[in-house]
């Protein structure tokens, strides 16, 4: 018998995407967010995507229900200034302690026709990379928005064709 | 009281209105429904948008680095 235990625990499996077709990743890289996504609540696992030529959006493709993904992007490619202040509960329920541990995501919507692209600053998802476990995270303070303009010179991630 | 640790206070009465107060432990997130419901329809109207140009490459897991709460070193 030879010792498959370890590619057991980390094996690869590919998929068929019905928005970005065939994809391949580890059980190692699936995010588990144990409270759900709001709108999403019964969605647990995602995986983080890349498309080809549009890496600076990340899909966060839900696992659960394959017809599920949403566009998001680091803020601060967009929003140098961007300082959001995460309360308690976002702290001890990802249990965040070093900055490096952990990646901030805000989703961006794009109007029908593509006249507008917003980003959610109000609510960033937090995504601790140690534990693999992400929420989506309501700020407290700072007055962001749900919808926050993004300027047109930033790059479109679905609609810029 | 709901549960051992949130409490629900009247803060003030006036005529026909009641304001109402939600004491409860730092660790769990209190908001205004309004907003969880907006976050909620942002997220739907983000995940239907439009079919992506698919690329040739096809889809790759994603390097979130780590990005925290700071944003990245200025050139």
């Amino acid at each position: 018998m030879t010792e498959t235990t370890v590619e057991a625990a980390d094996r690869e499996i590919t998929v068929a995407l019905p928005r970005f077709g065939t994809c391949t990743y580890r059980e190692s890289e699936v995010l588990t967010f144990p409270w759900g996504l709001p709108g999403f609540a019964t969605q647990r696992r995602f995986i983080a995507l890349n498309l080809g030529g549009q890496e600076k959006f990340v899909w966060l493709q839900s696992l659960d229900d394959l017809s599920v993904a949403l566009p998001t992007a680091d803020p601060w490619q967009i929003f140098e200034d961007y300082a959001p202040h995460l309360p308690p509960y976002a702290s001890s329920s990802l249990d965040l302690k070093n900055p490096e541990d952990f990646a901030t995501l805000c989703v961006v919507v794009v109007t029908p026709g593509a006249a507008e692209m917003t980003m959610n600053l109000l609510a960033p998802i937090v995504v601790n990379l140690r534990t693999k476990t992400g929420r989506q995270i309501t700020l407290e303070t700072g007055g962001y928005s749900v919808r926050t303009p993004i300027p047109r010179k930033a790059p479109a991630p679905a609609a810029g064709a | 009281m709901i549960g051992d640790d949130v409490r629900i206070v009247v803060v003030a009465v006036d005529r026909d209105t009641v304001k109402l107060g939600i004491e409860a432990p730092r660790t769990i997130p209190v908001h205004r429904s309004e907003v969880y419901d907006e976050i909620q329809r942002t997220n739907r109207a983000a995940a239907g948008e439009p079919l992506t140009p698919s690329a040739p490459e096809g889809p790759k897991v994603a390097d979130l680095g780590g990005k925290g709460r700071r944003p990245p070193p200025k050139p």
